[in-house]
């Protein structure tokens, strides 16, 4: 038994690396952040154009439709391995957007965040779509009769509302979102799990690891409290 | 409350100037299902419509066709003499800045609070600085009686003063003709008298309405003229001690329960 102990819970060498492995848990932090802000917009957009009323619009909707569909149904590691594997040689596109390295981040960080986004902007667009169809149809009428736009009723009534009732999907998701980060860990970026690994490697023994997962249940079981308390509070009102 | 004075000419003659609202010939479907058949209807300046009829008849798609909420198939509607149904853009800003309309749902915005619902549209839609549609809200939520709520959100308003609410957010607009669907048929007894006297003072300052209402008692009170729907046609048609009282169409008089079974 007390090698089970040594195997996950050796205090020496989580001590020793207990520094390296949170920088990865920084990095970790920073690229779900990142990758969440630009996901939350990019899913709003998708929300919003899958929405747009008319016969002209029509194209558009199928094709934010077709887009959600495809995002939701690959896995993101694949995703993230289409990008970082073939973006680089796309000679027609600019040299910032193949090899980025805004903010000093290198471009392995770039390529996560945009996996990160175009998937779980997916995911969003759908969160936002459950929240905007949640919304009576009576208000958009309401709004409309008042002679209100479209976009203007959309902007004043309907959204408002729905993000109100999305919120706690959304905490959900940004949780899920926060575990997958560990998947750029194959693209040689060192977030926590890489950390890990490397620790792992040269010591046959998983304690770092184990850390890793100590730092990510501090961050999420309180995330996932504070979903249900958001939801218990809904349902009083 | 004193009726007012009736036009002694024919129901169907236009008066001199023409009618408020016009519907010529009115169609309209929802997929296969033939909603309204041909519907014609003229209202007068401050002249108050009551429609009637069983549900399903197509009473609330006569009324979202006229602010063009649900555009007609077919047929014309005429609003102050203009021609509402070409369907571009500038006929719905035409409609919606003239029409109001109050639904039996209420649908108040519930994250604003009851001044806020009645200020949204005048600044967002009128562009009334803050300040001018605050004080002219304050005003129409005393006229219904509602001066001490304006600070409530609607969850904690009774039926009847979220109705209420709802009628002073569609009069902030300044409209030409008002639509009532249905608008106590949702509230409990007790709340309906409120309401109702509001839109009594409404119809004897002379606002032109149409009211859509199973209240047989108040729309024999308020309206000139009453009109019975069923099955997407106006059936009859009159003046209320008429049709309510003494109908001459078989359906009408089995709407109001008068056959013997």
């Amino acid at each position: 038994m007390s090698v089970f102990f040594h195997q996950y819970f050796d205090l020496k060498i989580i001590n020793d690396n207990f520094s390296y492995v949170l920088q990865g848990f920084g990095q970790t932090i920073l690229l779900s952040v990142v990758s969440a802000t630009l996901a939350l917009l990019w899913g709003l957009v998708l929300a919003l154009l899958r929405q747009s009323p008319g016969r002209a619009m029509m194209p558009v909707r199928g094709l934010v439709i077709a887009y959600i569909d495809m995002l939701r149904g690959i896995p993101l590691l694949l995703i993230i391995l289409l990008i970082s594997g073939s973006l680089p040689f796309l000679t027609f596109l600019p040299e910032a957007v193949r090899a980025p390295s805004f903010f000093g981040k290198p471009d392995i960080f770039w390529y996560g965040v945009v996996s990160i986004t175009l998937t779980y902007g997916a995911y969003y667009a759908e969160v936002y779509r459950a929240g905007l169809e949640a919304v009576p149809y009576g208000q958009m009428e309401a709004a409309r009769s008042l002679g209100m736009s479209h976009s203007r009723a959309m902007r004043h009534v309907i959204v408002p509302q729905a993000i109100r009732k999305v919120i706690p999907p959304m905490l959900n998701d940004f949780i899920a979102l926060m575990k997958d980060t560990s998947l750029v860990s194959v693209i040689a970026f060192v977030e926590v799990v890489k950390a890990g690994r490397e620790v792992q490697a040269t010591t046959f023994n998983s304690s770092a690891l184990t850390l890793g997962a100590a730092m990510f249940v501090v961050v999420t079981i309180p995330l996932a409290r504070m979903v249900d308390r958001l939801i218990a509070r809904q349902q009083l009102a | 409350m004193a009726r007012r004075p009736r036009p002694a000419e024919q129901i169907t003659e236009l008066v001199e100037g023409g009618p408020m609202l016009r519907l010529q010939q009115v169609h309209k479907s929802f997929g296969k299902l033939h909603v309204l058949r041909g519907i014609d209807l003229a209202v007068d300046r401050g002249g108050v419509v009551c429609v009637i009829g069983p549900s399903g008849s197509g009473k609330s798609t006569l009324l979202r066709c006229i602010n063009l909420l649900e555009p007609p198939d077919d047929g014309k509607i005429f609003l102050e003499g203009k021609e509402i149904t070409g369907s571009t853009k500038a006929d719905l800003n035409f409609v919606r800045r003239r029409v109001g309309m109050v639904f039996q749902q209420f649908n108040l915005f519930p994250h604003k609070k009851a001044i806020e619902n009645v200020s949204l549209a005048q600044e967002r839609v009128l562009g009334r600085p803050k300040e001018e549609a605050r004080a002219k809200s304050k005003a129409l939520m005393e006229r219904v009686g509602l001066s001490d709520k304006i600070d409530e959100y609607p969850e904690r308003l009774s039926g009847g003063q979220q109705q209420r609410v709802a009628i002073a957010r569609a009069l902030a607009m300044d409209p030409h003709v008002m639509l009532f669907d249905e608008v106590t048929s949702a509230l409990d007894p007790e709340l309906v008298k409120e309401v109702l006297d509001v839109m009594r003072e409404l119809a004897a300052e002379g606002m032109t309405m149409v009211v859509v209402t199973h209240e047989m008692g108040f729309a024999r009170d308020i309206a000139d003229r009453i009109a019975f729907m069923d099955d997407g046609l106006i059936v009859e048609e009159g003046y209320p001690e008429q049709v309510i009282d003494a109908p001459r169409e078989e359906r009408t008089r089995r709407f109001l329960g008068l056959l013997e079974h």
